[in-house]
């Protein structure tokens, strides 16, 4: 159960009360934050890795060789797997988790989250059918049942091309539902969150593949691929980083320089900016080492998505609660 | 305030009700708040002084639909005290804050199950027997008025008494204001009675303004808001946006980036895969 209200406001002591009211009220918030808190980072988190895997084996399955087997299988299942707890997440992080298929009575095209329900409910579907496809190709289904061949007359190419826009819509929608509210860290960078939520998906998809593939030989090939994506990704997130930080301004930008939130953005920079590093110096050290920095740039990655998922999560909270930043967010905007 | 587009104008539509509330008129007795508790059945608060003058109430929320903001302006932003006082209420001002029932509403438009609902006197309710706690709604409110009850996980906010509506009652709160600071009404005769009053406190030498129209309190797409104020001091002293927006306006352009940076991502993936076919044939 939520704490119940109380009221932090910020004179300094000696100071009269006035001064509290001269360019806002007691210091007190204009909005009303969010209630997300871990569940909505760890779903933000397992969304962006399911729906970049899915993209990253249906990519593989359009226009990879045989040599990109090993992606297709891996994504697949990684697709799969890491979008399984995403609606147990989303339902308890409900007040009421009873009600959770109320969330069914409508579809809103000017409501990222109902669009989110029905994206998400689309991303299920194609990627159990590519789940049961795999499954079927790998022998996991057996041989011989009703299931099994079923599952391999499902057109795989088809299943792969269908698959792609609701895995790209997983891995970007949640930043666009963050920028449609009134917290001014979010609205601010309404453009750049979906674009830079994106990235940071495909980077730690590419990531996870790569460790998940292993320095086995016979997926040498399909690693290499993979972790030319993670590098490209990884560029274009560290360049929305930066448009982030840059242009959210001094005031709206003080979540992402201050505090606990403001720790784990600059660790999300740090460790896209180490991964990519690392990935570059890779490219040039001798074969044993090139292997154990690239295993380090891959973990760098894959927490630099946990670390900037929480930073807007929890840097959103700080911002709502700053009434500078809506009152520079309500005053620019026109 | 700058811009005088829009001044004193509103796209509610022509049979809306709203409430108009004069500040200049507001003696800060919270019969208001109290009524609005009573008729409404809502649970009582923290109990406790906030060191925030006669404000004990401090904010909006699930349980307090209506909120009366005190503001003691015994000294400019310089610290200076002011050498001339307002006509008529020695410079302490008083709000009588409530949801604006917007005429584009953000919470509305946020809201994934429908719960939220215009009703036929174009006031914004959530329905409770709809409403799942999915809490959008309280951060896509640009002035902070929805927000989470602990006690039983859903969003509440003031529903402009439509039980009373109903049954040809105007709401609590303007029924006990014993000023009628808080005035109900048809939205178009209370903006006309609005404009009259603005005017002839302007002509008494008072600096007022009205809060509400799209030009200021009503922008950026809200179209103006059903709920709307008449204010001596700019709206930030009161904790209110000047020039808010709604947030929904931002839903098809992060959308279009977002779909821009897919199709970036999808061609330098799938160009990723293609050169490690033709790098490794060499």
């Amino acid at each position: 159960m939520p704490e119940l209200r109380t009221w932090r406001h910020r004179r300094a002591p000696g100071e009269p009360v006035s001064a509290e009211t001269r360019e806002s009220y007691y210091g007190l918030p204009v909005i009303h934050g969010p209630h997300w808190r871990w569940p909505i980072v760890f779903y933000f988190v397992l969304g962006g890795l399911a729906g970049g895997s899915a993209v990253l084996a249906a990519a593989a399955r359009l226009v990879g060789g045989d040599w990109a087997r090993p992606i297709v299988r891996v994504g697949r299942y990684l697709a799969f797997l890491a979008m399984l707890p995403g609606p147990l997440l989303l339902i308890v992080d409900l007040g009421r988790p009873e009600r959770f298929h109320h969330m069914l009575r409508v579809v809103k095209f000017r409501s990222p989250m109902s669009l989110g329900v029905w994206g998400l409910i689309g991303f299920t579907a194609t990627a159990f059918l590519s789940l049961l496809r795999q499954a079927a190709t790998d022998g996991l289904l057996g041989r011989a049942n009703v299931v099994a061949r079923l599952a391999r007359r499902l057109p795989d190419r088809i299943l792969a091309g269908a698959s792609l826009v609701p895995a790209f819509f997983l891995a970007g929608y949640t930043g666009v539902l963050l920028g449609a509210t009134a917290v001014p860290l979010w609205a601010r960078n309404a453009l750049r969150l979906g674009p830079l939520f994106l990235c940071s998906a495909l980077s730690s998809a590419a990531a996870a593949l790569s460790l998940l593939l292993g320095s086995r030989a016979e997926t040498a090939r399909a690693r290499h691929a993979v972790e030319r994506v993670e590098r490209l990704a990884l560029v274009g997130e560290i360049a929305l980083l930066e448009a982030v930080r840059l242009g959210s301004g001094p005031v709206i930008g003080r979540p992402l320089a201050e505090g606990l939130a403001g720790g784990a953005f600059a660790g999300a920079r740090a460790s896209a900016m180490g991964a990519l590093a690392l990935h570059l110096l890779a490219a040039v050290s001798p074969r044993w080492l090139g292997r154990a920095l690239r295993l380090v740039a891959s973990l760098l990655a894959l927490g630099g998505a946990f670390l900037l998922r929480s930073s807007i999560v929890f840097g959103g909270h700080r911002s709502a609660e700053d009434p500078d930043a809506t009152f520079e967010f309500t005053r620019a905007s026109r | 305030m700058s811009s005088t587009t829009g001044v004193g104008r509103t796209r509610a539509r022509p049979g809306a009700f709203g409430f108009l509330t004069d500040t200049t008129l507001c003696i800060g007795c919270k019969a208001c708040e109290v009524a609005c508790k009573q008729w409404n059945q809502l649970p009582m608060d923290d109990f406790g002084f906030t060191g925030m003058s006669y404000d004990n109430t401090g904010d909006l929320g699930a349980t307090t639909w209506r909120h009366v903001a005190f503001i003691e302006r015994i000294a400019d932003r310089e610290g200076r005290r002011p050498a001339r006082l307002q006509p008529f209420q020695s410079n302490w001002l008083m709000l009588s804050d409530v949801c604006k029932h917007c005429v584009n509403a953000g919470c509305m438009e946020a809201c994934p199950t429908g719960a939220i609902i215009r009703t036929e006197f174009d006031t914004v309710v959530i329905q409770q027997d709809i409403c799942n706690g999915c809490g959008y709604c309280v951060p896509a409110c640009p002035f902070g008025v929805p927000a989470l009850s602990p006690l039983d996980g859903k969003a509440h906010k003031c529903t402009l008494c439509y039980d009373r509506l109903r049954d040809g009652l105007e709401p609590a709160c303007s029924k006990a204001c014993p000023t009628d600071a808080i005035q109900f009404g048809p939205v178009h005769a209370l903006l006309d009675r609005a404009k009259a009053r603005v005017a002839e406190l302007r002509a008494q030498g008072v600096e007022a303004h009205l809060y509400g129209d799209e030009a200021l309190g009503g922008t950026g797409g809200i179209g103006g808001l059903n709920a709307f104020f008449i204010l001596t001091a700019p709206p930030e002293v009161y904790n209110l946006p000047a020039k808010p927006e709604l947030p929904q306006r931002r839903v098809l352009p992060g959308f279009l980036t977002s779909a821009l940076a897919a199709l970036v991502l999808g061609i330098a993936t799938v160009l990723a895969f293609r050169r490690e076919k033709e790098g490794h044939r060499a």
